[in-house]
């Protein structure tokens, strides 16, 4: 049986930025402490059902983990530790903010062993628009900080695509993101969610809406450049340095907790909006701290959502999901877990796509091309029925 | 029966501009006469479509008979009023509502004044020698110039601005002081209760059970269920099963006398054998002359209508049926595209009805259509002399085959302030407008007449209009005449392909400007592809303009991890219904907006 994830959401920040729509909360600090008490109940309630069940990553997300303080986080795992089955070796995920650490060494010694900093940008007036609570500098010191500290495994989060920047600008700031040779780099292109301050400033007109030609350009940019530089590309978004060594498809630095999501692969979630999967069932969280601190003090199952996935859906997920890793799907691993073929179910859609140029076909399986990772949603949604 | 009114009967309309309010006085008139309870109050109470409430506007003609106690001599009175659309689609309800009565409120909205549709219903409503109760409506806004604008209903009419009402039908200020004018001033019918049996079809719609009803005015005579009638145009005979009147609900009656106005049901099975205008009569007693009658609404504007999806085509054809049933005026036929397959070309009486009998299709009757863009009929003089009518440009016949194109004309009415003369002067001409001559009203506003290709006015001149005097203008027009024009067949090319559902026909001086507006429009609306596809418009082959709507590049969600399935599964199954909603032609996904494209290419 391969080994599940866990994953803990945080749902605290110092300050909301401008394009967020995570549920992540600011002004909530009285609620840090009886939130860790809420979330080390649902370890407790939780246990029984994940017992026996090997984990070997877990990801503390949020919102800013670190917002918290190295002891409550401390507590947290060692009441995992003591749950539920962590294997030795275990990939321990901490994502942080620029801002909120100063100290490295606590957090260190909590057995986390990689780090994840959003830094977004290197450059002040973008990440002033976007609303963030640091400057470049700041990020930079954060960084440098944390590998004294003796943290081996960093990643560093950042977005282009924002209004108004230019592909001049994002090179600058992915050059200098390079010069700083983190282990692992995640590039997103800016989601204008609805409802978010940015978004709300780009529909009255005061910021300019992002041109997605140049998002594209500055993706392929983003490509060249980490290639150049010796990361791998193994997702959308992600890049892991390449080590020279490779674990089977996927670098060695890719972040283990979030390929089990691209191979739909089990994991735990805890805490607040927090989603789980057994394999089965989808499950979420209620969503406010608030509430989810209310219902396990008195006791209750946090549980707000849950859905069963047939078959069928198990498939599509698979599929929306692993294609998204540039590995792809293989014939092999796809009939080893549906005991169907791939090339049979999906016969029609995956000449199609080929036919379009976003799909690429071997002999080991399919994957998107170079230009399907600009266009991924149309690939996904030719397996959704 | 207790209620009657021993013959004391006034028969009215209401008429106006449109929104100035009709509606709402109708529904004041219900309430102080008491025939609807102020507890059942809703806000247009006539207006029964959906879509009539949603867009608060009137499509159908309504009747509804009411009593009043007339304080003036303590009598009861039996009043019937019609209320009637103001838009110009419908105006020929309007002059149906108008043969049915003796006298119309005119009522003007105290904020706007007199607007195009006020003077051109006011002179259909002189035309049938109504007597006209002019009233000021929304005097309760505080923009309202009441004074003012009685004193243009002066300049119109020749009445007095003392006696012009000043009334708010929201707020039920002055509507006594309406009923009372009615009852004064609006002379009571004449009809002959003796002669043989004359009733006028003003109005039918169908009922599930009952078949077609025929809203009726009686001008001689008196009918009751089970007499034995006939139409009198084609003779065909009728077992009148009920009449009844409508208050506003139908409300069966033991007999309906000259000078009411009622229903008969008529047990026809469709509106069309039921043709509005057509004088009822006794079949036994037939009277000597059927009562003047008028043309039956001609459909003006004429477009495709398809199912997105083919498999809907037979549901399209029913659904149209049964709208039928109720819209005398809507008319199809199949037709099919070699874009689009198989459809229907249906006739309308404007826009607003096209749009109108689109929304009812779609909503009524889950159906998911696409329109062709709204063309005239043109009629084609051919070299061998035969003359063929078209209502759809991608069957004109080749140019060498013909010899000359007529287009319908219309009589263009614009009222404006005079500060717009010059700018809509211009916008006018530049629509191939030919001015015919400019009345002043009174020292500030103007009535224009031009006349104009029908085409013209169809393309966004409204919206124009509206814009070049700030809001200011209002129109109204009406068939001249078919006139010759230099017409040509503009195709669009999609990725090379000529999509027939595209093509329209321009006059030749403008075709280069159409078509450039066109394939920029075009290139707007049609999203992305997956390679950059080529648009263009061209003249007999002749490539005449071009754009090219751009590759689409970037098309991804950035992320998703594992609290995100579920969502952003949800996200790409919306973006994939989304696309089936698109026609696809050849290679390129087609959003419907791209076949009315041609509407809205803005100036
Ligand atoms: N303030 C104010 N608004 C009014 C008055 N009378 C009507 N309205 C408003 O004017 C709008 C149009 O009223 P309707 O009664 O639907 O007008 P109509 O003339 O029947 O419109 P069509 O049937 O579309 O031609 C509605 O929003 C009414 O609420 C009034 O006396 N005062
Ligand atoms: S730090 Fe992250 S989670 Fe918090 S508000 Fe900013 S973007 Fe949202
Ligand atoms: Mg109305």
């Amino acid at each position: 049986m391969k080994p599940a994830g866990i994953y803990i959401h945080i749902p605290f920040c110092q300050a909301k930025c401008a394009y967020c729509d995570f549920v992540s909360f600011a002004g909530l600090e009285h609620l840090h402490a009886p939130y860790i008490q809420a979330l080390l109940r649902e370890i407790e309630l939780k246990s029984p059902a994940w017992a026996g069940i090997p984990f070997d990553t877990l990801y503390l997300g949020g919102g800013t983990p670190s917002i918290l303080s190295p002891a409550q986080i401390g507590h947290l795992l060692e009441a995992c530790r003591r749950h539920f089955q962590v294997l030795p070796e275990s990939e321990i995920t901490l994502e942080a903010n620029p801002g909120t650490v100063q100290n490295w060494l606590p957090w260190r010694k909590l057995g986390i062993t990689r780090l994840s900093l959003g830094i977004q940008s290197l450059h002040d007036d973008e990440l002033a628009l976007l609303g963030r609570i640091h400057a470049a500098q700041e990020a930079i010191q954060a960084y440098t900080a944390a590998r004294a500290a003796g943290f081996e495994n960093i990643n560093l989060d950042f977005l282009f695509g924002l209004p108004g920047q230019s592909l001049r600008r994002w090179q600058e700031t992915l050059t200098q993101a390079l010069e700083l040779a983190p282990e692992h780099l995640s590039l997103y292109c800016l989601t204008l969610e609805e409802h978010t301050p940015l978004a709300r400033q780009i529909a009255q007109g005061l910021l300019p809406a992002p041109d997605d030609d140049l998002a594209a350009e500055m993706y392929e940019l983003a490509e060249e450049m980490l290639a150049k530089a010796g990361y791998l590309h193994y997702e959308i978004s992600n890049w892991a340095r390449s080590t020279g060594e490779s674990e089977g498809e996927l670098p060695r630095l890719a972040c283990r907790h979030n390929v089990k999501y691209w191979h739909n692969e089990r994991y735990l979630g805890l805490g607040a909006a927090a989603y789980s999967y057994d394999g089965k069932h989808r499950s979420g969280n209620v969503e406010h701290p608030k509430d989810y601190i209310l219902r396990l003090q008195r006791g209750q199952d946090p549980t707000a959502t849950s859905e069963e996935t047939d078959r069928q859906r198990q498939i599509e997920e698979t599929m929306m999901l692993g294609l998204r890793l540039l590995e792809g799907i293989s014939w092999e691993a796809f009939s080893q877990r549906f005991g169907e073929d791939l090339r049979e179910i999906y016969a029609q859609e995956i000449t199609t796509l080929a036919e379009e140029g976003l799909l690429t076909i071997d002999e080991l399986g399919i994957r998107l091309s170079k230009r399907g990772r600009l266009l991924g949603n149309r690939v996904f949604a030719a397996f959704l029925h | 029966m207790m209620e009657r009114s021993d013959g004391r009967i006034r028969n009215f309309c209401i008429i106006a501009h449109i929104d100035h309010g009709k509606s709402t006085l109708s529904d004041r008139l219900l309430e102080s006469t008491g025939t609807i309870q102020l507890r059942e109050k809703v806000e247009q109470v006539l207006d029964r479509m959906d879509l009539e409430r949603e867009k608060g506007i009137t499509i159908k003609a309504k009747a509804v008979r009411m009593f009043y106690d007339y304080p003036g001599d303590g009598q009861r009175y039996e009043l019937n009023l019609i209320d009637t659309p103001g838009h110009v689609d419908f105006s020929y309800e309007v002059s149906h509502a108008l043969s049915a009565c003796e006298g119309a409120i005119l009522v003007v909205d105290a904020t706007q004044g007199v607007e195009a549709q006020t003077i051109a219903n006011l002179y259909m409503a002189m035309e049938h020698d109504l007597e006209i109760v002019p009233v000021v409506n929304k005097i309760d806004l505080p923009s309202a110039r009441p004074d003012e604008v009685a004193e243009e209903i002066e300049a119109l009419l020749g009445i007095p601005a003392e006696d012009v009402l000043q009334i708010s039908a929201k707020e039920g200020i002055g509507i006594d002081d309406v009923l009372k004018a009615i009852v004064e001033r609006v002379p009571p019918p004449k009809g002959n209760v003796e002669a043989p049996l004359r009733a006028l079809i003003f109005d039918s719609h169908y009922d599930t059970y009952k078949g077609v009803i025929a809203y009726v005015r009686v001008v001689d005579g008196v009918i009751r269920p089970g007499d034995r009638a006939m139409l009198m145009s084609t003779e065909k005979e009728l077992e009148p099963l009920e009449v009844g009147v409508f208050t506003p609900d139908m409300e069966p009656v033991e007999e309906l006398r000259a000078g009411e106005v009622g229903y008969i049901a008529t047990g026809l099975k469709t509106v069309r054998d039921c043709r509005v205008g057509d004088t009822i009569t006794d079949l036994d007693r037939p009277a000597e002359e059927p009562l003047p009658g008028y043309r039956p609404p001609k459909p003006m504007v004429f477009a495709g209508l398809y199912p997105v999806n083919n498999e809907d085509y037979g549901a399209l054809r029913d659904a149209l049926e049964k709208l039928q049933l109720n819209d005398a005026s809507l008319v199809f036929q199949p037709e099919s595209s070699v874009a689009l397959s198989s459809g229907f070309r249906c006739g309308f009486l404007g826009l607003l009805h096209m749009e109108i009998v689109q929304e009812r299709l779609e909503r009524e009757y889950g159906l998911d259509l696409l329109a062709t863009a709204p063309s005239v009929e043109y009629q084609v003089l051919r070299k061998d002399g035969e003359v063929v009518v078209v209502d759809n440009p991608a069957d004109l016949p080749p140019p060498e085959e013909i010899e000359e194109i007529h287009e319908p004309w219309m009589r263009v009415s614009i009222f404006t302030p005079q500060d717009y003369i010059g700018p809509l002067i211009e916008l006018a001409t530049s629509r191939r407008g030919e001015f015919e001559r400019m009345e002043y009203l009174d020292e500030r506003r103007v009535l224009l007449s031009f006349l104009m290709p029908l085409s013209e006015i169809l393309v966004d001149f409204y919206d124009q209009l509206k814009s070049r005097s700030r809001g200011y203008a209002s129109m109204d027009y009406a068939f001249y005449g078919y006139r010759p024009g230099d017409l040509v067949k503009m195709d669009i090319l999609v990725n090379s392909v000529p999509v027939d559902a595209l093509s329209l026909i321009v006059h030749r001086d403008k075709a280069y400007e159409k078509g450039s507006a066109l394939v920029r429009r075009l290139k707007e609306v049609i999203p992305p592809q997956l390679f950059p596809v080529p648009i263009q418009a061209a003249i007999g082959g002749r490539v005449i303009a071009r754009a090219t709507v751009r590759a689409l590049r970037k098309d991804v969600l950035a992320k998703c991890y594992g609290g995100d399935v579920t969502r952003k599964r949800k996200l790409l199954e919306r973006q994939k219904e989304g696309k089936k909603r698109l026609k696809r032609i050849g290679k390129v996904d087609i959003p419907q907006e791209a076949f009315l494209a041609v509407l809205k290419l803005g100036e």
